[in-house]
């Protein structure tokens, strides 16, 4: 099944593209300590504002946490695969929830949780968690739904196997693909928010580099100093377009109709 | 219809009681006395006062009162006092709310009239070069950063070319305009915020319609209609599209909190004075009430809305009123 995916997936070119360019990213952000020539913390004041010939890299550490806070991931198929696996008074619960969590503002919720326990790293994940993980409960749902009743989980259930094992052994890992297109968005959309909340000077604290917060501070430089703007911007765009293009490619790879 | 309507309430009724619920906790969550989302920090009130404003809350009743109070304030708009300037929250929020929705209502119009058609176009054209290279495009819109946007545009237009206003909702001299220039002046306020506000929306509705469509044109009657005879274009207009509307109903419910979302950006960026102005401005200013009350407003409003899409959905496509409960 994964070998026709993947297929699928490299027949387009873009997708490919993007794929190579999340793992460098994901390499330099790794590795930044020891391929960056500067140290980020510290403040070069000889080459303040100085255009963009010098080496300083443009990278930050934004990858890696948002990959992090996608452990909204796993509470949102657990409780997408009990309610779609049990229905009735589990489906319903579960339904009222998300619900719940849709009707704020996204944003609102991740502020508000973020200011009101202090900006942190582990906030910021925390609040994009809470409010994140409504996307994959909806997909899991819909796909434990579409599988509890084919022939393999009734083999399963025949043979006498626990809910449980029903649910994490053969139809959750069946489940997967679909969330792993909604966790490429979601790493998307995660990195979208930080930068903003990072911009609005909400984010991660200060000496912490990270492209939202290069920008807020750019802002201020805006009349003459345009690079400051448009690198950082740059590479929040190219990563966030890089995620999408890979989940929408990986979701047509995913559709049967799609040949 | 009517049980459908009445069930559809009963949930809504449930889902705001959800809503303060979670609110609630979020304030009593926070370490620390829930007293202090009452008071400014510069303020170091005596045991007295203290004690006064402990009353004037109910923070010293259990806590299942303290809700029940909350909540009743939550039904008649009373979402308590600003701990900035004193003034009740609903008032501060009411009086930022026609700001708002002017940017909101004219980006929505314009999102929804350009991304619409372009989505329909998609779909009955899909697979061709220029229809590929528009989602492409779309794509890239859909993830550029609205803030990173907002600072380029306002480096070409305002800086660089000199066209328009950095930023505010009016020029210094506006008092003294003619009615004219009044609303040419606001005009060219708007214009950057609004580009700023729709371009993202615009990808969505184009992504969001062209998926209605192609999943109705997919369907037998469709088959049906091209195999009787029917011209490509009569298919289209007459049996497709009016069953791809119905879905983007929802959008209706869906488009609210994401557009305030993207306001408070927006509104950060360009000085713009409404709610999602206010909210950053409370957050950063720790003036809890103000930013409760806005939470729970802009969530109940986000719950009317979306109830009103769910009935409009089944008075268009009765499949859903008589489909509920097993879906």
């Amino acid at each position: 099944m994964w070998s026709v995916i993947w297929h699928r997936f490299k027949r387009s070119r873009l997708a490919v593209v993007a794929l190579i360019y999340v793992a460098v990213i994901a390499i330099i952000a790794a590795t930044a300590s020891f391929v960056a020539p500067f140290d980020p913390t510290t403040t070069d004041l000889a080459h303040r504002l100085a255009p963009p010939s010098e080496h300083h890299r443009l990278g930050t550490d934004d990858l890696g946490r948002d990959v992090l806070s996608r452990i909204a991931l796993i509470v949102g198929s657990f409780l997408g695969a009990i309610a779609g696996y049990y229905g009735g008074a589990a489906d319903w619960i579960v339904s009222r929830l998300i619900e719940i969590v849709l009707c704020f503002p996204f944003l609102f919720l991740v502020l508000g949780i973020v200011a009101l326990f202090r900006p942190s790293l582990a906030t910021i994940m925390i609040a994009l968690g809470l409010t994140s993980w409504t996307t994959e409960a909806r997909y899991v749902r819909g796909e434990i739904l579409r599988l509890r009743d084919l022939e393999f989980a009734q083999a399963a259930r025949a043979s006498g196997a626990r809910d449980s094992r029903i649910i994490f052994r053969h139809l959750l890992p069946n489940a997967l693909a679909p969330v792993l297109v909604s966790a490429s968005f979601g790493v998307a959309n995660a990195i979208l928010v930080e930068s903003a909340l990072s911009f609005l000077g909400v984010g991660v604290p200060v000496p912490t580099p990270s492209w939202g917060g290069i920008l807020s501070v750019a802002q201020q430089f805006i009349e003459y100093a345009w690079w400051l703007v448009v690198f950082p911007g740059f590479a929040i765009f190219t990563t966030v377009a890089a995620f999408n293009v890979i989940g929408d490619r990986f979701r047509d790879a995913l559709d049967p109709r799609s040949d | 219809m009517i049980a459908y309507v009445v069930r559809r309430c009963l949930y809504a009724v449930l889902t705001f009681i959800g809503i303060t619920i979670a609110t609630f906790t979020l304030i009593h969550a926070v370490p620390g006395d829930p007293i202090t989302f009452y008071l400014s920090t510069h303020l170091r009130p005596s045991r007295p006062a203290l004690e006064a404003i402990r009353r004037e809350y109910h923070l010293d009743r259990p806590l299942v009162e303290q809700y029940v109070y909350w909540a009743k304030g939550v039904v008649t708009l009373d979402f308590g006092r600003s701990t900035l300037d004193r003034r009740p929250v609903s008032e501060r929020i009411l009086e930022k709310l026609p700001n708002t929705l002017l940017l909101n209502f004219i980006a929505f119009l314009l999102a929804a009239m350009i991304g619409l058609p372009i989505g329909l176009w998609s779909a009955a054209h899909s697979g061709r070069a220029l229809e590929r290279t528009s989602a492409v495009g779309f794509f890239l819109l859909y993830s550029l950063p609205s803030f990173w946007v907002a600072l380029l545009l306002m480096q070409l237009f305002s800086i660089r070319l000199d066209l328009l206003p950095l930023f505010g909702m009016t020029s210094d001299e506006y008092p003294t305009l003619s009615a004219l220039g009044q609303l040419a002046d606001r005009a060219r306020h708007l214009l950057l915020p609004v580009v700023t506000l729709s371009y993202a929306q615009l990808a969505v509705y184009a992504r969001f319609s062209k998926a209605a469509l192609t999943e109705v044109i997919r369907q037998d009657f469709i088959t049906t209609a091209r195999a009787k005879g029917a011209t490509p274009a009569a298919v289209m207009w007459r049996h497709a599209l009016r069953n791809a509307l119905i879905p983007l109903v929802t959008l209706l419910g869906l488009t609210i909190p994401s557009l305030i979302s993207g306001s408070v950006i927006v509104e950060a960026i360009f000085q713009w004075d409404g709610i999602g102005h206010l909210y950053l401005e409370s957050i950063l200013s720790r003036d809890y009430p103000t930013v409760l009350g806005l939470t729970v407003a802009t969530a109940i409003v986000t719950l009317f809305a979306s109830l009103a899409a769910d009935v409009l959905y089944a008075i268009a496509d009765p499949r859903i009123r008589f489909g509920e409960g097993r879906r």
